[in-house]
């Protein structure tokens, strides 16, 4: 009577009011019986470890990109370079801080080379990044760049005089 | 033309005026230009109040013609005529005066006789040109050529019936007269010569038509429009004391030690007066002679009448007389012509010692042109001093006077000494505000108060006549003015000089200028201290010195007072120091002199040891070349106050190259006439150090005039090109090369190697007058050289265009260091001319100061006129545009403020409503 009632309210409404023991019957399909399956355990460790080392190549991969990208905007100094080079700069070194948290995945046997390696790319990005601002002219590498900050010489010597006045 | 006087349109226009001012805004304060114009010492004079526009017509020492407004002073017309010899006014006739014919002043005027007034310029040519006296024209011109041009030098022009006599002097010889009809030129005859062998140049003159040399006691003439010459002696009673004079309006009349001698036996003169300056002039239709002396500080005016040397009551008067306009000389006088005349209309024309020119009416000075100003020599810009409640403060913030605190010392002292400070200023200016404050001072009842941007400076002006003026850069008013007799410039064209002792950044004590010059009695060295914001003397103010001055140099400021030393270099080469207590900073200084006519210079170094002073000889350089011809024509330092803010350049590939500052470097050029180039103009520059000559240059067919700038690591200098006849510009640009050899001092004695030299001529389509520089107060704002033409413009003309540097062929290397291609000629497009229609007639110098704003500088020119303003070589980068729009940023400001609050406040307002729902 009550589970008719109960399909009248609602197909999906749960009778809380029936059940007091926890033993519900298992959903179909499900054998509590069944045990973690070792090798797939084993398997799936290696899809992390894949799927990690994905990750950690993530960085070299995006160089060629990068590379292109860089021949296209070429060496002016306009809104649109300045946001690429920018971007190109910016988001390796965020990414090089949230290491930790991408690396919590990779957290097996070969989590440190993935870690060397994320790091690596990454700094091949920055590189490459402030390569392109070298190329640019952005960064402080020449002298003429700090010609503002040079300070006069001193004089040692004071003179005075000019064209005979007798 | 009448003399400008307020009119019924006059008024109407100003009340527009008025009703438009709210409407309009005033000039932009960077467009401040200001202009005075002036016509010179006076030469020749004549009141003129009969005419139906009465007027002063005038020549002057400075070849103007001019007429003056007698009733305000102001110029109606003025005509500048040509410089030097060529223009030099031997006469002014103006028609009806004066002559032989119609010598009754009374007699009128008119063009019966061609001309309303005639003059006589120059010797070879002598050009003698008619003027229409109403409005400035000249009407006719002819000229003659004479014979003999070394002769014509000493000639002489006298008018007499419509017929102009030229009057050839041969010294010991003779006398060529040659008689023309004034104003067509044709000769009457042939020219007389009058055998004449006692005339000497030094004691001869001419007075009317008689030709007078004095001769011991007496006087010898000559009437040269008699029939018969006859020799006139003439004995006086004692030998004169001073040069004898002449009186114009009188045919053969003397003015021989301050009493009149008569040498015409037709002509009757008052002999028992004495005076220092006579005048011929008329008054109720008959002859009379004014004088006037200056007696205790009051001008005394009298005058006699001609015919029974009765004096004339109605005529006399007395008038205070400022002290710095000189000794007075009554020069010219006129009355309305009136029956039963009171004396009331009649004007007395004066020119004084310190080349003024006045006019006395009704006993008082009607008013006063201060014509020294047409020959000013030098300038400074001195600093305003605070206003009270600023000063008070700078006070507390430097502590008591002399008392120093080290800046960073105590903080919170500081701190506490700010707040009082500002506690003070509040107090003061309640108390200003209720009536109740200190009364203002004299400078700040005259608004003499420094400006937030140090635009507002006091400008000092030293004239030749040793007038100094101070006067309002802005305002245009004359403060004060101080006459100094007796003083006078050096030798070899070296002028007068004035010195800024103390700046006034001392606050409790005052600035202090200072004037080196020559006494003109004994030629020794004179210095006048004065405080250049009140114009009185200061610290004893005028100190005759024992010795001539060879040289001079400032020396560093004392920690004492502040003031920096003098230190001179006198004629035996021995140096003193004044004021004395600035001795011990005189130690290492170098000295150098350059003497112009042998080419060489000599360079001393100053030693100080046990309370005495020493001048040792350390080098010397002789640039008189192998046959010693060569003459220094200029010698060019750099500013001291100069400040060098870039050291380097840079380059296309963005490399430096560092400049060669040194600033011990003077520029000296050299002329010579040479067989087969005509003339040769060399260049040296010289370390007056070490005495070392770092580069030199020869220029061929050139020659002066030259102007030169010299500034941080370059220079500049005009010339006459004579092979192609034209006016070049040569730029010198000295740089170190890669590297610096030394980042942190300079030492000419331990200078770097040879600094390598950019140069690059360029063709200027103007005849140059005058090439200053612009400086600023740090060095950060582009330089740009002021070059002032013939015609009385100023150029503002960027460095990059005279840069050195500038590329031949269009290089990317040239391009990329921002160089324009290399084009001979100078652009001058009119929109640079500074002073625009303003023209500076004569243009003889330009003078520049930084101002308190980085961007401006002050410039003033001088010349016959004066203008002053105010350049901005970069633009006026540290100030908001004149069209800055305050209103439309702030209601955006205030529009976006609000708008986010109420959006705030309504967002907030959404969002609880939606948590209720």
């Amino acid at each position: 009577m009550s589970a008719k009632q109960n399909s009248k309210k609602s197909k999906w409404a749960l009778d809380f009011s029936v059940s007091k023991n926890a033993d519900m019957p298992s959903p179909p399909g499900y054998n509590p019986t069944a045990l973690v399956n070792q090798t797939e355990v084993v398997r799936d460790q290696r899809l992390v470890i894949k799927k990690s080392w994905d990750l950690a190549l993530g960085p070299l991969k995006q160089i060629p990109m990068n590379l292109f990208i860089m021949y296209m905007s070429g060496n002016s100094i306009s809104i649109f370079p300045i946001m690429m080079v920018g971007m190109m700069l910016i988001r390796p070194i965020k990414a090089m801080f949230t290491t930790q948290v991408t690396s919590k995945m990779a957290d097996g046997a070969q989590g440190t080379g993935q870690r060397i390696i994320y790091i690596l790319g990454n700094l091949a990005n920055v590189a490459l990044a402030l390569y392109k601002c070298h190329s640019m002219g952005l960064l402080p590498t020449h002298a003429s760049d700090w010609l503002a900050f040079v300070e006069p010489q001193t004089r040692l010597e004071y003179y005075g005089g000019g064209v005979s006045f007798i | 033309m009448r003399c400008p006087q307020p009119s019924a349109g006059a008024l109407i226009s100003l009340s527009l005026l008025l009703l438009l001012l709210s409407t309009c805004s005033a000039l932009y304060e960077d467009q401040i230009k200001k202009r005075s114009v002036h016509v010179g010492a006076l030469k020749h004079a004549h009141v003129d109040l009969k005419h139906f526009q009465p007027r002063v017509l005038l020549t002057t020492q400075e070849q103007v013609v001019a007429s003056l407004c007698p009733k305000t002073g102001q110029i109606i017309w003025r005509q500048v005529l040509e410089q030097r010899a060529r223009g030099d006014i031997k006469m002014l006739q103006v028609s009806g005066f004066a002559d032989g014919s119609s010598d009754t002043a009374a007699a009128p005027m008119g063009s019966h006789l061609g001309f309303d007034m005639l003059t006589v310029q120059g010797h070879a040519p002598a050009l003698v040109r008619g003027w229409n006296t109403n409005i400035g024209t000249i009407e006719w011109e002819w000229s003659i050529m004479p014979l003999h041009t070394e002769r014509a030098q000493d000639a002489v022009w006298f008018y007499s019936n419509s017929i102009l006599y030229h009057v050839v002097p041969a010294w010991r010889s003779h006398i060529e007269v040659t008689a023309y009809f004034s104003t067509s030129g044709h000769t009457t005859g042939s020219t007389s010569k009058i055998m004449a062998a006692w005339i000497k140049p030094e004691s001869c003159l001419l007075s009317g038509s008689y030709f007078v040399c004095l001769d011991g006691k007496q006087l010898i003439s000559l009437d040269l429009v008699a029939k018969s010459t006859q020799v006139i002696a003439t004995s006086l009673a004692a030998e004169p004391s001073s040069k004898i004079e002449t009186l114009p309006g009188l045919n053969g009349v003397l003015i021989v030690n301050k009493k009149l001698v008569s040498v015409n036996k037709d002509q009757a003169v008052c002999g028992e007066l004495t005076s220092a300056s006579y005048v011929v002039g008329s008054f109720n239709y008959r002859k009379v002679v004014a004088y006037a002396d200056l007696v205790d500080g009051m001008l005394k005016i009298n005058a006699v009448y001609l015919d029974n040397c009765s004096p004339v009551p109605e005529l006399q008067m007395s008038v205070a007389f400022a002290e710095d306009y000189g000794t007075p000389s009554l020069r010219s006088f006129d009355c309305k012509l009136k029956r039963n005349d009171d004396g009331k209309g009649c004007l007395f024309l004066f020119a004084t010692s310190a080349e003024s020119i006045m006019a006395v009416q009704q006993g008082r000075i009607r008013w006063a042109r201060e014509e020294s100003l047409a020959n000013i020599i030098d300038t400074q810009f001195i600093d305003l001093p605070l206003a009270d409640t600023e000063g008070t403060l700078e006070n507390e913030m430097k502590g008591k006077a002399g008392e120093f605190i080290p800046r960073n010392g105590d903080i919170v002292t500081a701190f506490m000494r700010r707040i009082t400070a500002q506690a003070l200023q509040m107090k003061s200016m309640f108390l200003h505000l209720i009536g109740l404050g200190p009364p203002p001072t004299d400078t700040q009842r005259a608004g003499l108060v420094r400006d937030s941007f140090g635009l507002h400076k006091m400008l000092v002006l030293l004239t030749r006549a040793g007038k100094i003026f101070g006067m309002d850069n802005i305002a245009g008013k004359h403060h004060w003015k101080l006459y100094l007799p007796n003083v006078a410039g050096f030798e070899n064209a070296e002028q007068m000089r004035l010195i800024v002792q103390r700046s006034s950044k001392h606050f409790p004590l005052q600035p202090l200028c200072a004037i080196v010059a020559k006494f003109v009695n004994n030629s020794n060295g004179v210095l006048f201290r004065f405080n250049p914001i009140t114009g009185r003397a200061a610290e004893g103010g005028l100190l005759q010195l024992d010795y001539q001055i060879k040289q001079f140099s400032l020396l560093p400021e004392t920690e004492v007072d502040f003031v920096k030393g003098i230190l001179i270099l006198d004629a035996a080469n021995q140096v003193h120091v004044e004021p004395k207590h600035a001795t011990p900073l005189a130690d290492g200084m170098y000295l150098y002199t350059a003497d112009v006519k042998t080419a060489e210079l000599e360079g001393y170094i100053v030693k100080y040891a046990g309370g005495e002073l020493s001048c040792l000889p350390i080098w010397n350089v002789r640039l008189g070349g192998h046959n010693s011809e060569q003459q220094i024509i200029s010698v060019a330092g750099k500013n001291p106050i100069e400040h060098v803010h870039s050291q380097g350049r840079v380059l296309g590939d963005r490399s430096v190259l560092y400049k060669y500052i040194n600033p011990n470097l003077v520029a000296f050029v050299t002329q010579a006439p040479d067989a087969a180039h005509k003339s040769v103009l060399t260049l040296y520059l010289i370390d007056v150090v070490s005495g070392s000559v770092i580069f030199s240059m020869t220029h061929r067919k050139v020659r002066a005039p030259l102007n030169i700038v010299h500034s941080e690591n370059w220079l500049a200098y005009s010339y006459f090109n004579d092979k192609v006849r034209r006016t070049e510009i040569t730029t010198i640009e000295l740089y170190e090369g890669n590297a610096q050899a030394n980042n942190s001092v300079w030492s000419s004695l331990q200078a770097p190697f040879m600094p390598l030299v950019e140069r690059q001529s360029y063709i200027i389509p103007t005849i140059v007058e005058a090439m200053r520089e612009t400086i600023t107060e740090r060095g950060i704002t582009n330089k740009h050289v002021l070059i002032g033409t013939a015609s009385g413009g100023i150029v503002e003309m960027p460095w990059h265009l005279l840069d050195p540097r500038r590329p031949i062929s269009s290089s990317t290397q040239g391009r990329e260091e921002g160089a324009i291609p290399y084009i001979p000629e100078l652009p001058l497009p009119t929109e640079n001319y500074i002073n625009y229609n303003q023209t500076v007639a004569r243009l003889r110098n330009i003078y520049t100061a930084p101002s308190g704003l980085e961007s401006t500088c002050l410039v003033v020119a001088t010349g016959l006129d004066l203008f002053v303003t105010r350049v901005a070589p970069s633009k006026t980068f540290d100030l908001l545009k004149e069209d800055f729009d305050y209103i439309l940023i702030s209601i955006v400001l205030v529009v976006l403020t609000s708008g986010s609050l109420i959006v705030r406040h309504l967002s907030s307002r959404k969002l609880l409503k939606q948590a209720w729902k």
